[in-house]
């Protein structure tokens, strides 16, 4: 199961901690297991050395108690003693030279191995038959000389036995020296190891001479019970709860059960490596704690400044990018924070174009434009095109000082984009006195054309405040033209790679900016096609006329547009009804009809250009009769 | 005489068969003959060299055995044995007294001060007798006459009496005695090194 930190800092901790925990544990672990080889293999050596000393000091022993026993072979005054034949003189002066060498016991033996004298009292001398072995070797000896260690009437002694010579061997001089606790605390003096002599009696082993103490001896006589070993061996020995390695050997040259145990502890042997260890466990938990200590200020290091970018990115998503990050480091993370540092700064200025793009252009353009890739290239859409233009500027631009000429023109296109944006249509461009706007581009409407009317009528509705703003900067009243039509146009990125513009284009463009153009010479303020028409089955239009324009060979009916038909006022309604009748006659050429018709019309608008367009047009159609294909379409050439 | 008597041949081997160097055989006369003659000529065991010289020396009964010390120490010669228990204390050049062994029988001859010295004096009350040579063989020149052959030697095992044969040498015989005697090991001391010699000898 895969463990999950809360913080990273944790993770670098338990990283470290747990690297650190492994390493030295493994470590530790090897150390021990060297230590306790080690330990156990210096025993041995030491043990082999002990025995090997052992063996040299019974050797020295021998050889020491050989030449004692000879200076009294050779003695002369005992050769004389001998040579009486009298025991007690005999008796006594082998119980002198016993005293002489500090001998535990002297015999004095026939060569065929009789008893001749006995230094031991008479209840503990055994049978002479004990020593038969010893004379047996001492017979076969170039000089005559043997040596053994054996229980003698149940105590340990290193025997030795030499001739008599007088000159000629006459007899056998045995001398022995008990083998107790001197000569064990002599040994560990010498060896720093426990001694013990063992000797098997009916009842189990007797430890008679050891340098143990009283419980691990009594264990080392229970460990040995019913065991005999022929050949020295090296094992592990626990005793009262020490663990020893113990060397033991026979020691008993005649098998008469003698045993040689010299043992040293293993936890003495250990101690150094348990000094060694506990050091070694110092140094791991005073390292832990220090690489816990460092791993939490190099984690905190490194966590701060990123919590630091945390909240500088939350700070980014509320909207603030004034505050840049503080980190100093040089580092990573100090290479991120900058990084970081530029990135708020790069939205910063992306904002900032954005801002200003919105501004210079109509904020659904500047996303258009910001929403997808950079590249040219546009679709063909049906959008109804828009154009507004102040009516005769050029007089006015003549006129005004360039100061309040600016500011005049700012307040007319600002009303004619809040009558344009109120409605959701969109301003494509200013065009120095004039706006472009388009319906259904980039943004698209079910009824863009109905938005485009209703924008056109707000606009025209707007102008009486309008011209009291100018006024107020000095201004006089303005007039405005308006041409909408509704056509299948090209829209999209336009321009160059590295300056490109989003636009609509096509013919159904061209055309609004005619009928825009066509304002004045109808005195009315917006002229809308007929396409647009047919896409506001609601709204109610007036025709004006049917026109062929400049670079169109195709006529389009015109119309002007006069609000909503069922808020209309019924003398309007009137008014338009008789219009269509009175521009029906003058179509079927029934030029009284339709004179009559107008000058009705005029006479209830005194001021309309529209009826006085079509009496004067008649007046000419009437002196010139119009041809067969007349159908009422007037042709314009100029712009 | 020699043309009255004859040629007594011996051989002298160990248990192992091996021929026994240096071995006494001597012929006691079993005829009454009366004491033999004591031999005026003394005999000589020096001492050269910290040792005896001869090593084995045999002698009539009554023979006077001088000890003459040739070594510029002195030595005290003794001897515990039952035929002649003596003892000339530490002395140099020649004793005032020579030694009459008197008494038949094996003497082991020791210097107080040199447990390796040693010599024996092998006492026989008979004139007849001699040391077999690397072939373990010996000859004695006898008169006739019935003689009981015996042999002894300083390694000998046992009572010289219990090897005793019986022979006979007529006129213009010879005769010949087999012995087979078994030899014990007879362990000796170390010598000494010599003062300053530094190495044992």
């Amino acid at each position: 199961m895969p463990i999950h930190f809360a913080s990273f800092r944790a993770r670098i901790l338990v990283f470290v901690a747990g690297l650190l925990v492994v390493v030295q544990a493994a470590g530790l672990l090897a150390v021990q297991a060297a230590n306790l080889r080690e330990a156990r293999r210096s025993i041995d050596e030491a043990l082999e050395l002990t025995a090997a000393a052992f063996q040299r000091s019974l050797e020295e022993r021998r050889k020491i108690l050989v030449e004692k026993a000879l200076l009294l072979s050779a003695d002369f005054a005992f050769k004389t003693a001998m040579a009486t034949g009298d025991h007690d003189t005999i008796l006594s002066a082998l119980e002198n030279h016993r005293a002489r060498v500090g001998a535990d016991l002297m015999l004095l033996l026939e060569l065929s191995g009789g008893v001749i004298a006995d230094t031991r009292p008479a209840a503990l001398a055994g049978a002479a038959s004990e020593l038969g072995p010893l004379l047996a070797r001492a017979r076969e000896d170039e000089f005559g000389e043997a040596s053994s260690i054996r229980s003698l009437g149940g105590a340990a002694y290193q025997l030795v036995t030499v001739p008599l010579f007088m000159p000629e061997p006459r007899a056998w001089i045995v001398i022995g020296f008990a083998l107790g606790d001197t000569f064990a605390r002599e040994l560990q003096q010498q060896t720093r190891t426990q001694v013990s002599l063992l000797l098997r009696r009916p009842d189990g082993w007797d430890a008679f001479c050891s340098t143990l103490a009283e419980p691990e001896r009594e264990a080392l006589e229970a460990r040995l019970s019913g065991s005999w070993r022929e050949a020295p061996e090296l094992a592990t020995l626990v005793l009262d709860g020490q663990e020893y390695v113990a060397w033991t050997a026979p020691l008993d040259d005649e098998g008469g059960g003698l045993v040689a145990v010299l043992q040293r502890s293993l936890e003495e042997a250990l101690a150094s490596s348990r000094r060694l260890r506990a050091q070694l466990l110092a140094i791991f938990v005073f390292g832990l704690l220090l690489s816990l200590v460092g791993s939490a200020l190099v984690a905190t290091r490194v966590t701060r400044p990123v919590a630091d970018l945390a909240r500088a990115a939350r700070r980014i998503r509320a909207g603030n990018y004034a505050e840049p990050v503080a980190v100093e480091q040089r580092d990573e993370i100090g290479a991120l924070a900058a990084s970081f540092n530029d990135m708020m700064k790069g939205l910063t200025e992306r904002d900032q174009v954005r801002d200003m793009l919105g501004r210079v252009v109509a904020p659904e353009i500047a996303r258009e434009l910001l929403s997808k890739e950079i590249e040219l290239g546009g679709e063909e859409r049906t959008v109804t095109v828009f154009f507004c233009d102040v009516r005769g500027f050029t007089g006015i631009a003549e006129r005004e000082p360039p100061e309040r000429l600016v500011r005049i023109l700012n307040t007319v296109l600002t009303g004619a984009s809040a009558a344009i944006e109120g409605r959701g249509g969109v301003v494509e461009e200013y065009m120095g006195d004039g706006v472009k706007a388009l319906f259904g581009a980039p943004l698209e409407h079910e009824d863009d054309a109905r938005r485009a009317v209703l924008a056109a009528l707000d606009l025209v509705a707007a102008l009486p405040q309008l011209d009291r703003e100018v006024a107020a900067l000095g201004g006089s009243p303005l007039a405005i033209g308006i041409g909408i039509n509704t056509a299948r146009v090209v829209a999209g990125r336009m321009g160059s790679l590295s300056r490109l513009k989003y636009t609509v284009v096509g013919d159904g463009v061209n055309l609004a900016s005619r009928l825009e153009g066509l304002t004045s010479r109808y005195g009315v303020g917006i002229v809308v096609s007929e396409s647009t028409v047919a896409s506001c089955p609601d709204l109610a239009f007036r025709e004006l006329d049917r026109v062929r324009v400049k670079g169109r060979s195709a006529s389009v009916a015109i119309f002007e547009p006069l609000g909503v038909a069922e808020r209309l006022d019924p003398e309007r309604r009137e008014q338009a009804r008789r219009h269509k009748a009175a521009l029906e006659r003058f179509r079927a050429r029934d030029w009284d009809a339709a004179e009559a018709g107008f000058a009705a019309l005029a006479r209830h608008e005194p001021g309309s250009r529209l009826y006085a367009l079509y009496r004067e047009r008649m007046a000419i159609l009437r002196a010139e009769p119009p041809g067969p294909d007349w159908d009422g379409t007037v042709s314009y050439d100029e712009k | 005489m020699q043309a009255l008597g004859g040629t007594l041949g011996a051989v002298v081997r160990n248990a192992e068969g091996e021929p026994v160097k240096g071995a006494v055989v001597y012929a006691l006369p079993l005829d009454a003959q009366g004491a033999p003659v004591p031999i005026e000529q003394p005999a000589v065991i020096d001492q050269v060299d910290k040792e005896f010289v001869p090593n084995l020396t045999v002698v009539q009964v009554g023979t006077r055995v001088q000890f003459p010390n040739r070594d510029q120490i002195r030595h005290h010669v003794y001897s515990f044995s039952e035929a002649k228990s003596f003892e000339i204390p530490l002395y140099e050049g020649i004793p005032a007294e020579p030694i009459v062994f008197d008494k038949p029988g094996p003497v082991v001859l020791g210097c107080n001060i040199h447990d390796w010295m040693r010599a024996y004096v092998f006492v026989v009350e008979t004139p007849y007798f001699t040391l077999t040579g690397e072939d373990g063989r010996a000859s004695l020149e006898l008169p006739a006459g019935s003689y009981a052959v015996r042999v002894w030697h300083p390694e000998l095992e046992g009572d010289p009496a219990r090897l005793g044969q019986r022979a006979s040498i007529e006129e213009e015989g010879d005769a010949e005695v087999r012995f087979a005697i078994e030899q014990a090991r007879v362990w000796r001391p170390r010598r000494a090194p010599s003062p300053g010699a530094g190495s044992y000898r």
